[in-house]
């Protein structure tokens, strides 16, 4: 790293650390409302005696849901001009690249999850990296993420990124 | 339930699973948004998404994902499991287009502990622009086996 680069020596020194911890109760309601609001009608996540005919004890989360059962409370007063939350990245800042958009997310699904499952979340940040594109330089942001139920067993583990332009 | 259960021995490479057609509007961005305790502006307020350089307010993201994860539901059945899921953003789609959502079968394979694996390219378009790529591996139950 140089005076030159877009990645101040503050957010570079924060690699290998957590960037978020957060914890959660998954919750049937809410992911039956959000199942409703992506027109998702599986029976897995709505009909109990389904579920148990196809191995498991209850009606489950869906497993893209789980990433919400953590989220925690923002103040409005604490929320970005553009009305995000900005929680999820650890406020990573890079003033010299600003402009921040999502890259990709990968999931890996261990376990189900079941109503009032405990979660808990660790984001620590595996690397930043600058590099060269076609619409020139930007900072490309990577995140490991591990989601352990009550037990302390993993139930999904992601991997996400984001990239940040001047 | 009825519902046709797909089973790992009558798949096979360059099949497709049965694509999923949704044109979201702007009540579904609204539930969508609350559904994922979104403020996020750009899902909602049209004068901030014109400022921000869209032609009107943009779907979610993880809402083309949750898409492409209930295709992928759809066709596995109660006994199908989703393994792994990555998709990456690559273009942006606004409320009242025709999207759709579906996948090829690229692989199939057995663990060492006899579970029947697919792997799978996925893909969110509009017409010709794919808005979304990505890959999945789900377990599909084996004909004559208990999982």
């Amino acid at each position: 790293m140089n005076d030159d680069s877009l990645i101040d020596a503050e957010s570079a020194s924060r690699v290998g650390t957590v960037a978020a911890a957060a914890t959660g109760e998954v919750n049937r309601r809410d992911w039956q409302r959000w199942a409703a609001a992506v027109g998702d009608r599986n029976p897995l996540w709505f009909d109990p005696e389904y579920a148990r005919a196809n191995g498991y004890r209850e009606v489950i989360c869906p497993p893209l849901f789980l990433q919400y059962a953590v989220l925690g409370v923002t103040h409005l007063d604490t929320l970005r001009p553009d009305g995000s939350s900005g929680a999820v990245s650890g406020s990573l800042a890079f003033p010299r690249a600003p402009k921040r958009m999502a890259g990709g997310e990968s999931f890996t699904f261990h376990l189900p999850a079941y109503h009032r499952d405990q979660i808990e979340m660790v984001r620590t940040i595996e690397s930043i990296t600058e590099k060269e594109g076609r619409s020139g330089r930007f900072v490309l942001v990577t995140w490991h993420t591990i989601y352990r139920n009550q037990h302390g067993d993993p139930v999904a583990e992601a991997s996400t990124s984001m990239i940040a332009r001047p | 339930m009825t519902d046709q259960q797909v089973f790992f021995d009558d798949v096979s490479v360059g099949e497709q699973i049965p694509a999923l057609s949704v044109t979201v509007d702007e009540t579904q961005l609204f539930f969508f948004s609350a559904a994922t305790y979104n403020g996020h502006r750009i899902h909602y307020d049209k004068k901030w998404a014109h400022a921000e350089g869209y032609d009107d307010v943009l779907v979610q993201g993880p809402l083309q994902a949750a898409l492409l994860a209930r295709a992928i539901g759809d066709w596995i059945g109660g006994r199908g499991r989703l393994v792994s899921f990555s998709v990456e953003n690559r273009a942006v789609a606004y409320h009242g287009e025709s999207l759709r959502f579906g996948g090829v079968i690229t692989g199939t394979r057995l663990t060492d502990e006899g579970a029947g694996l697919v792997d799978l390219d996925i893909a969110g378009r509009r017409e010709d622009t794919v808005l979304m790529p990505g890959t999945a591996t789900v377990q599909l139950p084996r004909r004559g086996a208990r999982s």
